[in-house]
């Protein structure tokens, strides 16, 4: 059995931005709700609870429940040890924050009615917002 | 200058960061204020050289404009 392991370190801020970020890393069927339980591989329920879950049969095979918890601050990931190393090569986090900051550039872009310009260095990816 | 934020977004590590140009001091925490909406308060901030300077030069010129008054009463 794989422990939960909340990362209060990463924290989602915006609900609309994190849903979006889920889908466009291939996670678009979530469940929200108030204090959701988490259900380990075996179907056993696990007593952290979640806003936010993505189920286990929409992760992978052996996967635990992904979930988001609502802090003050925002959202922040409740992920078992299992999942944070096998989901998508041990990425899922950072491939989720990535796509979470890129859903943040297009929101102030467009609050800002600016246009972007978008340069690739290595890693990093530069996105130029004038307004 | 063109008023401009640049996004980096490190692929590795999923991180932010944010860089503000061309825009005087207030008005760029204003900018700062609109980023954090989504990304909560950063984790580190550093005000540029640039962010300094068009304050200090915003300062001399509001207190040329009150020496001048000053000098017409």
């Amino acid at each position: 059995m794989s422990k939960y392991i909340v990362f209060k370190e990463i924290v989602f801020k915006d609900r609309e931005l994190l849903l979006a970020a889920l889908a466009d890393i291939g996670y678009a069927r979530i469940e929200e709700g108030e204090a959701l339980p988490l259900y380990g591989y075996r179907g056993d329920r696990r007593t952290e609870t979640a806003q936010i879950a993505v189920r286990r049969a929409h992760l992978g095979f052996a996967s635990n429940d992904l979930g988001f918890a609502r802090i003050d601050a925002g959202y922040v990931p409740i992920i078992s040890e299992y999942d944070r190393r096998a989901l998508r090569g041990g990425r899922l986090l950072p491939e989720l924050r990535a796509a979470y900051a890129e859903r943040v550039v297009e929101r102030v872009r467009n609050r800002l009615r600016g246009s972007a310009r978008r340069v690739t260095e290595g890693s990093v990816t530069k996105i130029r917002v004038r307004f | 200058m063109a008023r401009e934020i640049e996004f980096s977004i490190d692929a590795e590590t999923g991180e932010l960061t944010t860089h503000i140009r061309g825009i005087a001091g207030p008005a760029c925490e204003q900018a700062a204020k609109l980023v954090a909406e989504y990304l909560g308060q950063p984790t580190s901030e550093t005000k540029t050289a640039e962010y300094n300077l068009r304050t200090q030069v915003q300062s001399r010129v509001r207190g040329t404009h009150g020496g001048g008054n000053g000098g017409e009463r």
